[in-house]
């Protein structure tokens, strides 16, 4: 039994082999029903190797249907999907040899220990026995598991679970990681930990294909986007790109009364710093048609307090602080409102409407 | 169907642009290899033997069996004359040959009572494994992998099958010991236990189908337990039941004592032709019915006990066997009202021309358990061909992961 991939340079050589030289995935125009359910409706995705890219949608958008006809579990009724360069639908087990999917819910063997999940999955994919006890010690020690690797995975709690789905998911050391809301059930630290392991493997030239709804995490780890609405896709881009565009910033100062007056002198619009505004849904549409001109509501008692400003990007935010520090007002933080995605999606959401 | 599961890397390069749906998964789907099933049984029998009260249930096994082992010896003993040392295997092992025997009783009792537990005890074994790891939700993601539809149906067949042998091994003992009261050969005890194994081994299999096939636990269970009990107690229920559509009014020849033959003459009388009209059960068109149920499988498999207890014993097996035999070979058009019964007019009587029936040529085990296997293997293709992914359709109520 020869194994199923070469582990020097299983990239490079996936390229040799391939007369289309473009690994990472692609789908077009991929539909999918259940019954009278159009689950998906027309979803065309690219994700490139060695990069992050999100995925972005509302519950019921198709994320997770999607993920499975990437993973090779489902069908989809019309459109082209490509893993790894092989069609999961005609080439099931070589694109599924590439694939790592972590489903947004799974269940463990309970009596099984940790140890021995990842081993049996590492028998699935067809590794030898010392490479698979190696493997999965490795992978262990990865999501932290290592205390734990010998308890039945029952009394793992859900975060645990979700860390040794993860370790599953990586265990034939795919070239495509489909990860459907990894992050959730994860204290802050293993939040970090699965960034930091997530840029690693992009950084190896792996493909990772996250879904989440935690958008503030994607905005650190995604290099590109795609946002998935009512079985389409409405959009797809750089994260960087959507850092760089006109968006909301928070500027705070120990005076609002001398921040007020610089911005009127200045003629830039503005809104209140109203939290309840600036984390409900409404606030995508803080947009400069609803804005105010400086010195309408007037400075009631002097104190500190802040306003939300469209800044075009971070060339600009730079251009503002030091304009506002040069004209002498005490500005104690100027940060972005919300993450760039989140500010993307709601501002999609909001199109919707 | 070949073992070969490696990725050929020749082969699966991409062709330039295949159909979005192509049926080129077909080898893949059956293709089998010793890795991945034993991936598969040791991964469901590890979490088996853990997650239930496993040596508890073979202990009730053993005890249950144990227990009806000795009713039936004692029951058969006194039975059949014993009233006293009943425990005195040697007394019984010292019965004339072609005496009356409690042997063969017990033997046959104990056989069908292992039977009756393993068809209870085997649907629960596979009849949840599919549809309850979907549920559980562990059932996607061994999909993904590079084990084949085969290789996990196959493999979750096998661990069932293991579990359901590790109760059958459970009662050898009783079955050895049941050889000890006489008349049973050892290699009864052997052919038992095979065909018993191959028909959990169906059990099992039937299982796996519908467990492949419904979406919930309990529908399977229920409907694995409705089809074992089709086999082991409706098919011959039905038999009972076909008989008026299958009797009919034959003319029959009959080798008969004409009906001028004195008999106060003392003469052997001489035997003749004669046609009636009697009215004959053609069994032979439904002896198959019989012949699908398990019980009458293990009895017509089973070796002839040894040393004729007609009349006197009582050798469950031995009856089955004699009666479905009896009911394939059918009736003959030819009855012999003269040899036999009137024997007693004389040993001169000229030899019967009525062609002897000789059931034993009409087996009916093969034919009963390759019905069964054939069963089992369409439950064992439905759970590959519901495992095969990716999917076209979802069942109904069933979620992929």
């Amino acid at each position: 039994m020869s194994t199923y991939r070469d582990d020097a340079a299983p990239v490079s050589r996936t390229l040799d082999t391939l007369p289309d030289p473009a690994p990472g995935l692609s789908a077009q125009g991929v539909h999918r029903a259940f019954g009278p359910v159009r689950a998906l409706d027309g979803v065309d995705l690219e994700a490139r190797a060695g990069a992050v890219t999100a995925l972005v949608g509302p519950n019921g958008s198709g994320k997770t249907t999607l993920l499975l006809i990437l993973a090779g579990l489902l069908v989809p009724d019309a459109g082209q999907v490509r893993v790894g360069g092989f069609d999961p639908v005609t080439q099931g087990q070589s694109a599924r040899a590439r694939t790592g999917w972590m489903p947004d819910a799974f269940g463990t063997w309970d009596s099984l220990t940790a140890r021995e999940v990842l081993q049996t999955f590492a028998a699935a994919y067809l590794l030898p026995r010392e490479r698979a006890a190696a493997r999965a010690a490795e992978l262990l020690e990865t999501v932290h598991l290592t205390e734990f690797a010998d308890r039945p995975a029952s009394v793992l709690s859900r975060g645990q679970k979700q860390r040794l789905g993860l370790a599953r998911a990586l265990v034939h050391d795919p070239d495509v990681l489909l990860l459907d809301e990894p992050a959730s059930g994860l204290d802050p630290r293993s939040r970090v930990d699965l960034r930091i392991l997530l840029r690693l493997l992009a950084s190896q030239g792996k493909t990772v294909l996250v879904s989440s709804h935690v958008l503030t995490e994607l905005d650190e780890m995604a290099d590109d986007a795609i946002f998935l609405s009512r079985g389409r896709t409405v959009s797809a881009g750089k994260v960087a790109t959507a850092q760089a565009a006109l968006r909301t910033w928070r500027l705070r100062s120990l005076s609002l009364a001398t921040l007020l007056t610089w911005l009127g002198a200045v003629g830039a619009t503005w809104l209140p710093d109203d939290d309840a505004v600036v984390r409900g849904p409404g606030m995508a549409s803080a947009g400069p048609p609803g804005g105010r001109t400086a010195g309408v509501d007037g400075p009631g008692s002097d104190g500190p307090g802040g306003v939300l400003l469209q800044v075009d990007g971070e060339v600009g935010a730079a251009a503002l602080l030091r304009d506002a520090v040069a004209a002498g007002v005490p500005v104690t933080s100027l940060a972005p409102a919300g993450g760039a995605l989140e500010q993307a999606y709601l501002a999609l959401e909001e199109e919707r409407r | 169907m070949s073992t070969d599961v490696t990725i050929d890397w020749a082969t699966a390069a991409p062709e330039p642009d295949p159909a979005p749906s192509g049926s080129g998964g077909a080898r893949r789907t059956w293709a089998l290899s010793w890795h991945g099933v034993k991936t598969v049984a040791v991964l469901d029998l590890r979490q088996r033997v853990r997650s239930t009260r496993w040596i508890v249930a073979l202990v009730v096994w053993f005890v249950v069996v144990g227990a009806i082992t000795w009713l039936t010896w004692v029951a058969a003993n006194r039975a059949f004359g014993l009233s006293t040392g009943v425990s005195s295997t040697a007394e019984l092992q010292s019965d004339p040959a072609g005496g009356i025997s409690a042997g063969p009783t017990i033997f046959g009792l104990i056989v069908f009572f292992v039977l009756f537990l393993g068809l209870l005890v085997s649907p629960t074994l596979s009849a949840t494994s599919i549809n309850g790891d979907r549920a559980a939700g562990t059932l996607a993601t061994l999909q993904v992998t590079l084990l084949t539809p085969a290789e996990i149906a196959v493999g979750k067949l096998a661990a069932a099958w293991i579990a359901a042998l590790a109760f059958l091994g459970t009662s050898v003992p009783f079955l050895v010991l049941a050889l000890t009261a006489g008349g049973t050969p050892v290699l009864s005890v052997v052919v038992c236990l095979l065909v018993l194994a191959i028909l959990l081994a169906v059990v099992c299999a039937i299982g796996l189908g519908f467990s492949a096939l419904t979406a919930r636990p309990s529908g399977s269970a229920v409907l694995t337990y409705l089809s074992i009990a089709s086999l082991a107690v409706l098919s011959p229920i039905v038999f009972g039941l076909t008989f008026p559509a299958i009797s009919s009014n034959d003319q029959v020849r009959v080798w008969g004592v004409p009906s001028d033959y004195d008999w106060e003459s003392g003469a052997a009388p001489t035997c003749e032709w004669t046609t009636q009209t009697q009215q004959q059960w053609h069994t032979e068109r439904t002896w198959w019915l019989l012949a699908i149920n398990p019980f009458v499988i293990v009895a017509d498999a089973a070796p002839e006990a040894r040393g004729e207890t007609a009349g006197f014993g009582f050798d469950p097996l031995g009856g089955i066997r004699t009666l479905v035999r009896e009911a394939r070979t059918g009736p003959t058009g030819e009855v012999d009202y003269c040899t036999g019964n009137y024997s007693g007019l004389g040993e001169d009587a000229a030899p019967s021309p009525v062609a002897p029936r000789e059931p034993d040529r009409s087996v009916v085990w093969p034919w009963g358990l390759a019905a069964n296997l054939l069963i089992g293997g369409a439950g064992l293709a439905i759970a590959v061909r519901r495992l095969t992914i990716p999917q076209r359709t979802l069942p109904r109520g069933t979620r992929v992961a």
